[in-house]
């Protein structure tokens, strides 16, 4: 076997538009290296700069400053057709005046390969794709989800060694959607291709993902696996745009063991892990996920629990309830699954807080984070 | 549900409406076509087709027509179609300039070109002769398609720079990712997509310059076409029937090149857009194609300007390039006595059709979109007719049917409307022709836009109780406002511009500018011609201007809260 090629890396890439007052930064020296095989998503709010990052590796756009390397060559002003890459777009751009055969066959007649050959390659995907029923067909006579298959069959034929994919899934209905993430994944492992996915979907990034990069003003605010960014985000902000949070005040903080951190919240001291900025931090907050507060009825005449609070809202789901409760602390929410009938805490009732300290994650506040990046 | 096949029971306004429109066509054109049908089958007409495969004169002339067509649809959609691709395509300084100097040919009457170009680059012209002493032959064949190709090509060019535009940039980058570079792009995707945009133009470009009149008559020389045939048989032979032979020889070609295209363009509006478009244009940055697609943009624009700037210098110059002395003559001359009622006139009757063709043409639209099911191919194919049938046909027709009274079983149905003694002077056959000419331009901006609106919007306002009339009048019309009002620009600009079926319908009492400038350059007086056409066109653009002013004026009106009222 060979070594594995597709090992992607941007060094300091940066694009300014315009010029004077309407200059724009739409990406601010962004590092990052991507190894063979690796699934790495850009996610971030609408305008934080994910299109023109992907645009940059694709060579659709010149850099104002930095550089893509691919398998340590440097890519310079290389143009699209000269780099081995493939992309799925937004609009998915199927060439609406060629049958689905004709828009997959494209990349491999653009290389000047035999008619056999061809046939057999696309005929190879088509199948493994169930798609061979379509061949015959132009693009606006098949449905969106099969259109965004032929137009994912179309760049992957060609084998790039990278492949880049601009909000793909975005036209689609939810349902279709959740299953095309898992056709792209397993069909991206099976090949083995380096790609990078552009989405503001959170779900989409952490279910697709072997890393995410987050975004947000031009600028990383944290790179990790799906789970380091959920369980330990670098900043509010990631906090706050995957996945939902309780933003609880800290009274004092203390360093305690390596990554962890003695502080006081709601009078009680507590040993939580920490981030390593948070300790240094002036204004420190503890970031508790829903599900990992838990709610029951404050009747005993001995409160067990961290702090009390006012059920303002109670949303039964079926497999779990969603608390919304007025506090001291500010309004939290709690996600408690399984609840017995008699669990269940009712609007206007006073109920009991409670979290285990290893699920909590301490913070620095956003604001002085933000002043280290610029 | 109702099958959507069938038409759905017509509410009053729908049933009026319809009626309406159908009385319109049929006065307009059915009628006028069917009387040439008539006549060309009077014996007199009917030997231009019986003796056709002896004839070597007639022969000549349907193969000179054809040949003409031919030429300029191709020469024409070829221009079109660089200058478009430039604009797209190319970055470069002048670039808003350019477009709308491609566009002056649409606004100005047609022979504005040809005078001008036989004084530049005719035997005696002012860049042949003086400056590069050439003394080349322009009349006939030569002449005819330079100046067609360049009255007609805009047509192409603004037909094809829109599907231009509309194309998804992303369709490039995606051949471009996939290790295309840029002839295989354009060769592959590029062209292919355009294919009905360039084969729609063409065939309008046929259609345009085989009906055209006046540039044969004015620069044809001894190169006869059908439309000047027919022309000639009215005006020299005095023979009706034989006009009526010639105009139906005339109308088979064009209505079939006209059923083509509309034919390829339902076929192929395959550009469907799936999500939003995304990725932007990579403009051409170096390279001889750069170079030459520039030289031959900025040659055409040139070539159009100059002879423009010639119309004008030609209407203050005593006699342009013999006498270059100022003068005003030519302007007292047109705006006093007959040439100044002429103006009023032409001016009057095009305001008066510019907004019954504006309506004309956006009831049809919205009747063949919206309301009728059954049969909306056939009512879109007859609104079309207008157009579709060559001028000259349409005023032969006009000429032999309200020349006297239309009378059914003895009573007048419609009292005399055209010639000598015709009421209100010949004046209303001119105002028909004017609508019908131009409600077409409405009717096809009508229905563009009228697609782009969802019918749920329509049902929504039936579903409130609104009837059908209520619904057009305060739902669909101010949707296509802007495609209203423009009609309206084209519709005036085509009726002040329009020559060939007006020749055959003017009166003493009527007088309309385009004739006079015919006249006047038939006489020689380039001058009173040139005068003539800067009036004519300072009009179009004013009235443009204004029309212009009237869309950005009126935006939607803004809901102002209680408070904010007081
Ligand atoms: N061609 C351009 N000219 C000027 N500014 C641009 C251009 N393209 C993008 N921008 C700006 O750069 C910034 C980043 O845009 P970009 O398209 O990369 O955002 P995005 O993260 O992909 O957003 P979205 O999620 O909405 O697609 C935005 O502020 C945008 O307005
Ligand atoms: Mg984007």
């Amino acid at each position: 076997m060979k070594a594995k090629t597709g090992r992607l890396k941007l060094t300091n890439l940066t694009k300014e538009f315009g010029n004077g007052s309407d200059r724009v930064i739409a990406v601010n020296n962004l590092n990052l290296t991507i190894e063979p095989g690796e699934f790495v998503t850009l996610l971030g709010p609408s305008g934080c700069g994910k299109t023109t990052a992907l645009r940059m590796v694709a060579g659709f756009e010149n850099p104002t400053k930095g550089s893509v390397q691919l398998d340590g060559v440097d890519l310079g002003s290389l143009s699209p057709d000269k780099r081995p890459m493939g992309m799925v777009f937004q609009s998915y751009a199927l060439f609406p005046h060629m049958s689905v055969y004709e828009n997959i066959s494209y990349g491999l007649k653009v290389q000047k390969m035999s008619k056999t050959k061809i046939r057999e390659a696309v005929g190879e995907l088509l199948d493994s794709m169930s798609l061979e029923h379509l061949a015959n067909r132009a693009p606006n006579q098949i449905s969106g989800g099969q259109q965004q298959r032929v137009a994912l069959a179309r760049a992957m034929v060609v084998r790039p060694k990278v492949l880049l994919f601009d909000e793909p899934l975005s036209n689609l209905d939810a349902k279709l959607r959740a299953q095309m993430r898992i056709e792209i994944r397993s069909i991206q492992r099976k090949m083995g291709i380096t790609s990078i996915f552009v989405t503001h979907d959170q779900d989409e990034a952490m279910s697709l993902s072997d890393r995410i990069v987050v975004m947000r003003n031009a600028v990383v605010e944290q790179v990790g696996t799906p789970d380091e960014i959920y369980r330990k985000p670098n900043s509010v902000f990631v906090a706050d745009f995957i996945g939902r949070s309780n933003f609880i005040k800290v009274e004092s903080v203390k360093a305690g063991k390596v990554g962890t951190a003695k502080i006081v919240v709601v009078g009680k001291e507590l040993e939580v892990a920490a981030h390593e900025k948070a300790i240094a931090s002036s204004e420190p907050v503890l970031l508790l996920r829903p599900e990992s507060v838990q709610v029951y009825a404050a009747k005993k005449a001995s409160s067990t629990g961290v702090g009390q609070g006012k059920v303002k809202n109670v949303i039964f789901y079926g497999p779990h309830v969603e608390y919304t409760l007025t506090t001291n602390q500010g309004e939290i929410t709690a996600v408690v699954s399984d609840p017995t009938f008699e669990e269940i805490v009712h609007i206007g009732e006073m109920a009991e807080f409670t979290f285990s300290p290893e699920r909590a994650w301490l913070l620095p506040s956003d604001a002085e984070h933000n002043q280290e990046i610029h | 549900m109702a099958s959507n096949r069938k038409n759905a029971k017509f509410d009053i306004f729908t049933k009026i409406a319809l009626i309406f429109v159908i009385a319109i066509i049929i006065l307009l054109v059915l009628l006028p076509l069917a009387n040439i049908f008539k006549f060309a089958m009077d014996p007199g007409g009917r030997v231009i087709f019986t003796d056709l495969p002896k004839s070597l004169v007639d022969q000549e002339i349907v193969k000179n027509t054809l040949k003409l067509g031919l030429t300029v649809g191709t020469l024409g959609t070829l221009l079109g179609f660089f200058l478009a691709y430039t604009q797209t395509r190319i970055e470069f300084k002048g670039k808003r300039i350019l477009h709308v100097i491609n566009l002056i040919p649409i606004i100005s009457p047609p022979f504005a070109l040809a005078t001008a170009v036989i004084v530049l680059f005719g035997r005696s012209g002012l860049i042949t002769r003086d400056l590069l002493g050439l003394r080349p032959t322009l009349y006939g064949y030569p002449g005819l398609v330079i100046v067609l190709t360049l009255s007609f090509f805009p047509v192409a060019y603004m037909n094809l720079l829109g599907m231009m535009k509309s194309l998804d940039p992303a369709l490039d980058e995606a051949g471009s990712i996939l290790g295309a570079n840029r002839w295989k792009i354009f060769k592959s995707i590029t062209v292919p997509l355009l294919i009905p945009g360039i084969a729609g133009s063409f065939l309008l470009l046929f259609i345009e310059s085989i009906a055209d009149l006046a540039n044969p008559l004015i620069i044809g020389g001894g190169y006869t076409v059908l439309a000047s045939r027919a022309y000639i048989s009215i005006n020299g032979d005095y023979n009706i029937p034989g006009a009526a032979g010639y105009s139906l020889l005339l109308l088979i070609p064009a209505l079939l090149v006209f059923l083509i295209q509309r034919f390829w363009s339902q076929r192929n509006s395959v550009i469907s857009v799936t999500g939003k478009p995304t990725g932007r244009i990579n403009p051409i940055k170096s390279g001889p194609i750069k170079y030459l697609l520039l030289t031959i943009t900025w040659f055409v624009s040139i070539l159009i300007a100059v002879v423009y700037l010639t119309v004008i210098m030609g209407s203050f110059a005593s006699i342009i390039g013999v006498n270059n002395a100022l003068t005003l003559e030519h302007f007292r001359y047109v705006l006093s006595g007959f040439g100044g009622d002429s103006v009023k006139t032409t001016v009057i009757l095009a305001l008066i059709a510019t907004p019954i063709a504006g309506m004309v043409g956006m009831l049809i639209a919205w009747l063949v979109i919206r309301r009728v099911k059954q049969g909306s191919q056939i009512l879109d194919f007859l609104g079309m007719l207008g157009i579709a049938v060559p001028g000259t046909v349409i005023g032969i027709g006009y000429a032999i049917t309200y020349n006297d009274a239309v009378r059914i079983a003895g009573y007048t149905i419609i009292p005399q409307l055209s010639g000598g003694g015709a009421i209100l002077g010949g004046a209303i056959v001119i105002v028909m022709v004017y609508v019908i000419r131009s409600s077409p331009a409405g009717q096809r901006s009508g229905i563009a836009s009228l697609q782009q609106i969802d019918p749920s919007i329509d049902e929504a306002s039936a579903s409130l109780g609104a009837s059908g009339f209520r619904t057009f009048r305060l739902v669909t019309l101010p949707l296509i406002r802007g495609a209203f009002l423009t009609g309206l620009m084209y519709a005036f600009a085509h009726a002040m511009t329009t020559l060939s079926p007006i020749i055959f319908l003017v009166t003493a009492d009527t007088p309309i500018m385009t004739q006079k400038i015919l006249a006047e350059a038939d006489q020689g007086r380039y001058g009173n011609s040139f005068a003539f056409c800067v009036i004519l066109i300072v009009i179009v653009l004013t009235v443009m201007g204004l029309i212009n002013l009237a869309v950005r004026g009126r935006k939607t009106t803004s809901y102002k809260p209680l408070a904010m009222v007081q």
